[in-house]
């Protein structure tokens, strides 16, 4: 608690001029939230489009960031909170880039887990029909940790922004991957700019209302009976409950309700891990124990819940199982499919994905 | 009257709907995950909002680690509405957080609201 005004105004001033400087929350300019798609190769053009807003990518970055944070605390009473914000504001914009690089790849087994989601999702879309564009390198960050934090006018910039890229990439309709930017475009960046009518819709909602959405090519891996972590915005902001069930059930999974679930269900802390790391533990590790309760199995459909309860997977026994890592082991083989008929090579971006882009 | 001012008046007309049942008050993970602090609740932080907005409190890191530390998870809104009041408590802490965030951005420790 004690400082914690002035650890607030830093993280304020190091977030917002992160992103005026490089457009990236972390302050990365290498485009590390393309790594992913070393998997697989999208369209580089067209619609729908594929937005993750780098969320997934940078969950190795943000646990070294907190980590680093947290190991920092011990020195707070000998220097002072001010002069260690001032030697990480000057050196940030220098040195933060190569030593969060080196430290986040001591992270690979998460960074792999992201990857892999990642790459579910898109062999699920390609298993249902659908095989969007992607961005790549120009793939803006949606702005909703400046929401989160209350920095309005640096959110409407983000927002105006990434309706600026979207629009001259073409753009007539997103899929996006996680609850946070789904709520950003469809709630929040209407509020900024004015007309912004742009169809988003989340990947769950894009499979669980295509009507035959083929079997798992496999099921060797998958888990029989799996416990439903909902996310709060997933649930009471969007109001979406129904489609990750859809999905299941389609997958041949049984879902387990824990006590607090769907538009009740309770939050992993997340949220103010930023910056209050340890409320952060013990907000996930009460959810964690009640999910564990229920079942050893623990699904998520979100990269913040991801990495709040995956860090107690080993206290408490369980697995902790994103949406998109299911669904990389029942269609995996899909990508190596939708691998062959490369797009990108066509300039145009209408190409045989293009033609082959279901409509949703 | 700036925006600012215009806001603090909404925001006080807001919490004046607040009947101080604090049901939102258990449900609240940062309340639980404090044990029992309310001032880690929905109820608390508005409470706070409410006195920093009239100046009968000052601004300083324990307040702000209660404010900052609001998860925006929404919990607190079921309960509300399932017990007729209906505020958008998240909501308010949210613009309470706006009117700080700018402010703490430029004066860090001195900022005031």
């Amino acid at each position: 608690m004690r400082n914690s005004k002035l650890l607030i105004s830093q993280a304020l001033k190091t977030i917002s001029g992160n992103l005026e400087r490089t457009g990236d929350p972390l302050g990365l300019r290498s485009p590390y939230w393309t790594r992913w798609t070393r998997r697989i190769d999208l369209p580089r053009h067209g619609s729908p489009l594929l937005f993750t807003a780098r969320m997934y990518q940078m969950l190795p970055f943000v646990v070294q960031a907190t980590e680093m944070a947290e190991k920092a605390a011990p020195l707070v009473p000998a220097l002072s909170v001010k002069t260690i914000a001032k030697v990480v504001e000057i050196a940030g914009a220098a040195a933060a880039e190569p030593i969060l690089r080196l430290r986040a790849r001591r992270a690979r087994d998460l960074r792999n887990r992201a990857e892999t989601a990642l790459a579910g999702i898109v062999a699920a879309l390609a298993a249902a029909g659908i095989l969007p564009g992607y961005l790549y390198e120009k793939e803006p960050y949606s702005g909703v940790l400046l929401y989160d934090l209350g920095m309005e006018a640096a959110a409407a910039s983000a927002a105006r922004g990434v309706h600026q890229t979207l629009k001259e990439a073409g753009v007539d309709t997103v899929i996006t991957v996680d609850p946070h930017t789904t709520f950003m475009l469809r709630q929040v960046y209407p509020r900024y700019i004015p007309g912004f009518r742009l169809p988003v819709r989340h990947y769950l909602e894009v499979l669980a209302g295509v009507g035959a959405m083929p079997k798992p090519l496999r099921r060797t891996g998958l888990p029989v009976r799996i416990v439903m972590h909902d996310s709060c915005v997933m649930t009471r902001d969007l109001g979406v409950v129904a489609p990750a069930r859809t999905v299941l059930s389609r997958l041949g999974i049984e879902v387990v309700e824990p006590e607090n679930t769907k538009t009740d269900t309770a939050c992993c802390g997340g949220p103010v891990e930023y910056a209050f790391a340890d409320l952060s533990r013990s907000i996930s590790c009460i959810r964690a124990a009640e999910l564990a309760g229920a079942c050893r199995n623990v699904l998520v459909a979100c990269p913040i819940c991801l990495i709040n309860l995956m860090k107690h997977e080993k206290d408490l026994g369980i697995r902790v199982w994103d949406m998109g890592e299911l669904l990389f082991h029942a269609f995996a083989s899909r990508l190596r499919e939708a691998a062959p008929q490369r797009p990108s090579e066509e300039p145009d971006g209408k190409g045989a994905a293009g033609v082959r882009a279901a409509r949703i | 009257m700036n925006r600012d001012e215009a806001e603090r008046k909404r925001l006080l007309a807001e919490f004046a709907k607040c009947r101080s049942c604090r049901f939102c008050v258990d449900v609240c993970p940062t309340y639980q995950a404090s044990c029992g602090v309310e001032s880690f609740s929905g109820y608390g932080r508005m409470q706070i909002i409410k006195y920093l907005l009239t100046g009968l409190l000052e601004f300083d890191d324990a307040l702000t680690y209660c404010l900052y530390s609001c998860l925006q998870c929404r919990r607190c809104e079921v309960v509300c509405k399932s017990k007729g009041q209906n505020l958008d408590i998240c909501d308010l802490i949210q613009r309470g957080r706006r009117l700080l965030s700018g402010r703490l951005a430029r004066g860090g420790r001195h900022a005031k609201l």
